[in-house]
């Protein structure tokens, strides 16, 4: 949040300065994983970094410029921009198998549990 | 020039306003959001549709009017699984952007990458910009 309040505040007016958003997510869970996914239109997958810490996931994207720099636009509701977000990891995760994809625009992020935290069915004989 | 404030505000307030808007795409009611950068001899038409398939996206140019219109459709969840977040919203959209040059529409084309519709609409012949020598 400071961050974004500095980047607002180094906006300039032309309205090309960068930002920082943080893109909007979704998760669900199943009984072995954690699914997360992230709107992040106009980024590439190489643009884009995941941090695991001891207890937290950061994600990083960077937008390239759209236009050229002196280009003429008539609209501009696009913002020059950078995601980022955080999630904060439980004990839950096992966190050498996470994966990620980015397609059309979404990063989707699987977090598998550890073994202790899937929820088994336990048959009554 | 006079300037009067008839609800002071603090510098915060100010701040707080213009984040709204500027971190959470959510709150913002236009979608997809556009850009429109005219150049030389083409316009370049940029609409952001993270989730998006290219298939679900309908493009028409009529009457000088360039429309964009689809659905941003649901994704599969596992029967089982249990919702923690859910910001996205899946919607349809249509959007509709007059122009007000001539567009050489047989030379209209489309890309999608990475969430982001490009249209490129070059100008016709008339709409073109000419230097005219001078005898």
């Amino acid at each position: 949040m400071e961050n974004a309040k500095h980047d607002a505040l180094m906006r300039r007016p032309d309205g090309l300065a960068e930002k920082v958003v943080v893109p909007v997510a979704d998760m669900f869970e199943t009984s072995d994983e954690f699914v997360l996914r992230l709107d992040m239109p106009g980024a590439t997958k190489e643009a884009i970094h995941l941090n695991i810490e001891p207890d937290r996931l950061s994600v990083h994207g960077t937008v390239m410029p759209h236009h050229q720099e002196n280009a003429n636009l008539l609209f501009n509701e696009i913002s020059r921009k950078k995601y980022l977000r955080e999630f904060n990891l439980g004990d839950g995760i096992d966190r050498e198998t996470i994966k990620a994809q980015y397609d059309d625009g979404v990063l989707t992020i699987l977090l598998p549990k550890t073994e202790a935290m899937k929820v088994r069915t336990i048959p009554i004989h | 020039m006079l300037m009067q404030f008839d609800f002071p505000r603090t510098f915060d307030d100010l701040l707080g306003d213009f984040l709204i808007t500027d971190i959470h795409p959510l709150t913002r009611s236009v979608f997809p959001a556009i850009d429109v950068a005219e150049h030389e001899n083409e316009t370049v038409v940029l609409a952001e549709l993270p989730g998006v398939k290219k298939e679900d996206v309908k493009i028409t140019f009529e009457n000088n009017v360039l429309t964009l219109r689809g659905e941003r459709k649901p994704y599969k969840i596992p029967e089982n699984a249990r919702v923690l977040l859910n910001e996205m919203r899946v919607r349809e959209f249509s959007r509709s952007i007059e122009f007000d040059h001539g567009v050489d529409a047989a030379r209209i084309s489309a890309e999608m990458t990475n969430g982001m519709l490009r249209i490129v609409l070059p100008k016709a012949e008339s709409a073109r910009v000419r230097t005219i020598e001078v005898k």
